[in-house]
């Protein structure tokens, strides 16, 4: 509550009986049922939001569990095929003294995809209750998760252009390992995850706050 | 201040009841945890059992790295690598899969493909980059189950992956088998020989092997196997030759067969076939008239001899009917009861020679054994061969060997009992010899030679011997005058013609029983003996005449006459001496042998002398017995006239008397003259140039005489002179028949010589002419008993006046 109260009130526009057109954003008084100008239905709060943005959720985390035990890259050469999960082939960069790139790696491919379930577990719990940090750091945390998400498929690029660039045949070649395909579905689903999260329900907690006192 | 909106009811926009309020995005999730479920349960559900293969060592084998193959399939992957309790063996933990598990039964094989480097190429190349990998194999059918393995260390020769025949080799006692190694036909390989391992009684070592499908229906029962590893090198007129199959089979060894005999069946799986030593033995090995396979039985020899080796011969009753295929030393301690080192021999025996009744086998030769073994039959070494020593084995009959029983039938190889070999000890006999030899008193021999040639040395140094071969020299020299001399020559001939004239008489003689007519006759010569006996009372006065005669022949010149003598003697040694004379031996030696060919001729063409033969024996039959008849008839009239003749005998010696009176009263000394004269005549004759001329043209008569006898031998004339002397044959034949008769006409006449003898002993001894008559009749009486010896000579070996010996 102290901090709710510290940040000073903002009217909503549920507040002022008002619903914006979330396409074309033209506001039309609430109960309107579709947007007279471009044809979207029109609905001050997504009620079903927090499902898809749960349902979306579970998806890529059971994506990410096998992206992270099955191999990443197959790197066949001459004499022997090596096979390293995101995790063991940092590790083994690490041991080859490419700390930076193993960073990189890491911090690509482990922490944002984790830290993203975090930030969207959290926002998706922080408009059912009351917590800490303002409204103002949670928009802000919604809208670097929704930035940052599409980033993390770098992981999958880079597999992508080493599998198309290294092949030559009997030599050397990199096959996307069986990870590959359920990373990125991990990553799709995050996006579509962030992406249901209705961010105006944000502020609903402070109006309900506000309500309240 | 802002007008503060009018509060607004809000409706929720689509407040729908129970599954309205649920989004339909909650179907992905549930749909992606359905699926992830299953893919865990089906890949649970995949998973097969996990089989452990025990390995000598784990070269290669990686963890979840190191597939199993099947037929190159990967059906499994290695889990696990272990070690078994005491480090002894590598423990694979393979988790197969569920498909092929219920298959991988307890006769299942695995084994780990490394890459090999061999004489016949590279295999399993494909494991140098991907490594190693197990291959397993079982069969198709599912079978105990297991899942603890024990890996062998090389693959196995039979394979599900490589169907083939089955078939087991064995090798000859100095063959090979070089495991692995190829089997050729035609130069293609078609199979490939397995392990060899040695048989159990160690005699021979035995491989299994495989022809690859589709060529198994290449062996058949007379299907033959040899032994094509290294190379034949032959030196021939041809050309040197270096012979061998591929290079692979110089270096490890190769089997190569052939069907030499069309028309048999495609044999059954475990057949057992002999890996013969070369293309030719085993050629010979087909063409061994029905030969089937060969009893093998062992005989144990206690004698301990060298000799017998691999192929000698296993005879009875001096027919080989097998061989010796291994010889090696067995002691067992348990049988014999002590641990010396016996002879066992392993004898291949052939039972198409054993003359069985039945169909030849092995079954039917092992019966015959033991049939004529409870007979007391035995095995026994005998010596092959003095020289080398070599030894065979020989089955032979003993009587007093007692019936062994212990011919046991039922194992393997069955033991044939056997008895003391009788082997001729060359090497002790030779000893025998030279201790023998060395036995010999030879210095003693020594001594008694040495003493003997000393004595002989002066035996021979003596002088008188020294001179013998120069008298030795001369007789011959003059035995070869004597020979020489044409008297010597002529006796032959004038034999011949007297023998032909009392053949002829005698022949008559025979005929006619002149005998009797000649007794009459000599009767009457004894008449006439008996008047000689009374005229030579007349001699007296004749003798007288005579003396008187002699009387004047002493003073005559005689001297003078034998001094011409001696000078034609000398002229005629001269004569001699000359080297025409000398050369004429040599002619006349020529000459005979020309004569004795001739003769050699003639006897061969012998058989014209039978016709000869006859047709002379016609002629006496028919004309010279006539005459002789007549000749006898005269020769009695002859003697009658002798006898009549002798009653005139003193007037005869009256006559002698006259005649001695009148040659008393002769000019003898001018005879004399006249005889010295002719002497001097001959010794100028002798030496004349012509005379002297004379031996070289006795020569060249010889030589012409030579010639002659060569044209006769060359020419017809043979016959011709075969015919001759065919009848001198006969003519001979006839002689020997009359001298049969010539005994009685000999007494007759040694009678009527008695007669004369006594008469003429009536005469006065002391007489000159008495003397001289005694002597004449004396030398009639000796020339009677040689004629009566001739006779005999002749009687006895008529075919001696022939071959004039």
């Amino acid at each position: 509550m102290s901090v709710a109260q510290d940040i000073p009130h903002v009217t909503t526009a549920r507040e002022m009986g008002v619903v914006g057109c979330l396409r074309c954003t033209q506001v039309w008084p609430v109960g309107t049922e579709t947007c007279g100008r471009c044809g979207k239905a029109l609905v001050s709060r997504d009620r079903k939001s927090l499902q898809r943005v749960w349902a979306w959720w579970i998806v890529g985390f059971l994506c990410y569990i096998p992206a992270n035990m099955y191999p990443m890259l197959q790197t066949r050469t001459l004499f022997q095929v090596q096979q390293d999960t995101i995790v063991g082939g940092a590790i083994e960069l690490m041991t080859h003294d490419a700390v930076g790139i193993a960073l990189i790696i890491l911090f690509a491919s482990v922490v944002i995809p984790l830290g993203k379930f975090f930030a969207v577990a959290y926002l998706a719990i922080s408009v059912k209750r009351r917590n800490s940090a303002s409204f103002q750091q949670r928009q802000m945390l919604y809208e670097v998760v929704e930035y940052i998400g599409r980033w993390s498929m770098i992981d999958i690029f880079v597999v992508a252009i080493m599998s198309s660039l290294v092949q030559l045949n009997t030599l050397a070649s990199i096959n996307p390992g069986p990870a590959s395909l359920f990373f990125a579905l991990s990553v799709i689903f995050t996006m579509l995850s962030a992406q249901s999260f209705d961010s105006r329900m944000i502020w609903d907690v402070q109006s309900d706050a506000a309500g309240e006192d | 201040m802002a007008k503060t909106p009018t509060e607004v009811k809000i409706e929720p926009a689509s407040a729908g009841r129970g599954l309205g309020r649920i989004s339909f995005v909650w179907l992905i999730p549930l749909a992606a945890l359905a699926i992830a479920l299953g893919v865990a349960w089906q890949s649970y559900n995949d998973r097969g059992p996990v089989i452990t293969i025990e390995f000598e060592n784990g070269a290669g084998i990686k963890k979840d790295e190191t597939a199993l193959k099947y037929r190159d399939i990967t059906v499994g992957v290695v889990e696990d690598v272990s070690f078994s309790e005491g480090l002894d063996t590598v423990i694979a933990e393979v988790r197969i899969d569920k498909k092929v598990a219920p298959y991988v039964d307890r006769s299942s094989t695995f084994w780990v493909v490394r890459p090999e480097l061999s004489a016949r190429g590279v295999s399993g190349l494909d494991t140098v980059l991907s490594g190693v990998f197990i291959e397993g194999a079982w069969d198709n059918k599912i079978g105990e189950a297991t899942t603890e393995f024990r890996g062998l260390e090389d693959a196995p020769l039979f394979r599900p992956s490589r169907p083939g025949l089955e078939i087991a080799l064995r090798a000859t006692a100095n063959g090979q088998l070089t495991e692995n190694a190829p089997i050729f036909f035609r130069g293609i390989e078609v199979g490939r020989v397995g392990k060899a391992r040695i048989s159990p009684r160690t005699n021979f070592a035995i491989a299994e092997a495989i022809i690859y499908e589709p060529h198994g229906r290449l062996i058949t029962p007379t299907t033959r196997f040899w032994d094509t590893s290294g190379f034949s090198v032959s030196i021939g007129a041809s050309g040197a030759e270096i012979d061998f199959t591929s290079l692979a089979t110089l270096i490890s060894g190769g089997i190569s067969f052939d069907t030499f005999v069309s028309g048999g069946e495609r044999v059954a799986d475990g057949e057992l076939f002999v890996i013969n030593v070369d293309e030719e033995s085993a050629r010979n090995s087909v063409f061994n008239a029905s030969e089937v396979e060969t009893l093998l039985v062992n005989a144990i020899f206690d004698d301990n001899v060298s000799g017998l080796s691999v192929g000698a011969a296993v005879e009875l009753s001096g027919l080989k009917i097998g061989e010796v295929q291994s010889v090696s030393g067995i002691i067992d301690r348990a049988q014999f009861g002590d641990g010396r080192v016996r002879l066992i021999a392993t004898l291949a025996i052939q039972p198409s020679r054993l003359g069985l009744e039945t169909e030849p086998s092995p079954s039917a030769a092992l019966n015959f054994l033991a049939g004529r073994i409870r007979e007391g039959f035995r095995a026994r070494l005998a010596s092959a061969s003095l020289l080398t020593g070599g030894l065979k084995v020989e089955f032979l009959q003993t009587d007093v060997a007692p019936p062994d029983s212990i011919f046991d039938m039922t194992v393997d190889i069955p033991q044939l009992p056997t008895t003391k070999g009788q082997i001729t000890d060359t090497t002790g006999t030779v000893e025998g010899v030279i201790t023998r030899i060395n036995n010999l008193p030879i210095e003693e021999l020594m001594t008694s030679a040495i003493d003997l040639m000393s004595s002989a040395t002066a035996f021979v140094s003596n002088e008188d011997l020294q001179g013998a071969p120069g008298e030795v020299v001369g007789l011959l020299s003059d035995v070869r005058g004597l020979v020489g001399s044409d008297e010597v020559k002529n006796v032959p001939v004038l034999l011949n013609a007297t023998l032909e004239r009392i053949e002829g008489l005698v022949a008559q003689l025979e005929q006619e029983q002149l005998v009797m007519r000649l007794g009459k006759a000599v009767d009457a010569a004894a008449n006439a003996a008996d008047g000689v006996d009374t005229a030579i009372i007349g001699l007296p006065a004749l003798l007288s005449s005579v003396t008187a005669l002699a009387d004047k022949a002493t003073a005559l010149p005689a001297e003078d006459m034998l001094a011409e003598i001696t000078r034609v003697a000398a002229s005629a040694d001269k004569l001699l001496k000359s080297e025409s004379t000398q050369a004429l031996p040599a002619d006349l030696s020529k000459a005979l042998g020309e004569v004795e060919a001739t003769l050699l001729a003639l006897r061969e063409n012998g058989g014209v002398l039978d016709n000869a033969n006859k047709l002379l024996t016609s002629i006496d039959e028919e004309q010279l017995v006539q005459r002789l008849r007549d000749v006898v008839d005269e020769a009695a009239i002859a003697a009658r006239g002798v006898n009549s003749a002798v009653e005139g005998v003193p007037e005869l010696l009256a006559s002698f008397q006259a005649v001695a009176d009148k040659a008393e009263a002769l000019p003898v000394d001018a005879l004399v003259q006249e005889l010295t004269e002719l002497a001097a005549t001959a010794d100028t004759v002798i030496g004349t140039d012509a005379f002297k001329a004379l031996p070289a043209d006795l020569s060249k008569a010889l030589i012409e005489v030579e010639a002659i006898l060569k044209a006769i031998r060359e020419g017809g004339v043979i016959e011709n002179a075969n015919r001759t002397l065919a009848s001198a044959s006969s003519a001979a034949d006839a002689v020997a028949l009359a001298a049969d008769d010539l005994p009685a006409l000999m007494n007759r006449m040694s009678a009527v010589l008695n007669q004369a003898s006594r008469t003429i002993q009536g005469f006065d001894k002391g007489d000159q002419l008495t003397r001289d008559v005694e002597n004449a009749l004396r030398d009639i009486q000796r020339a009677a008993k040689a004629l009566a010896s001739l006779a005999n000579t002749i009687e006895r070996n008529p075919s001696s006046l022939i071959r004039g010996r």
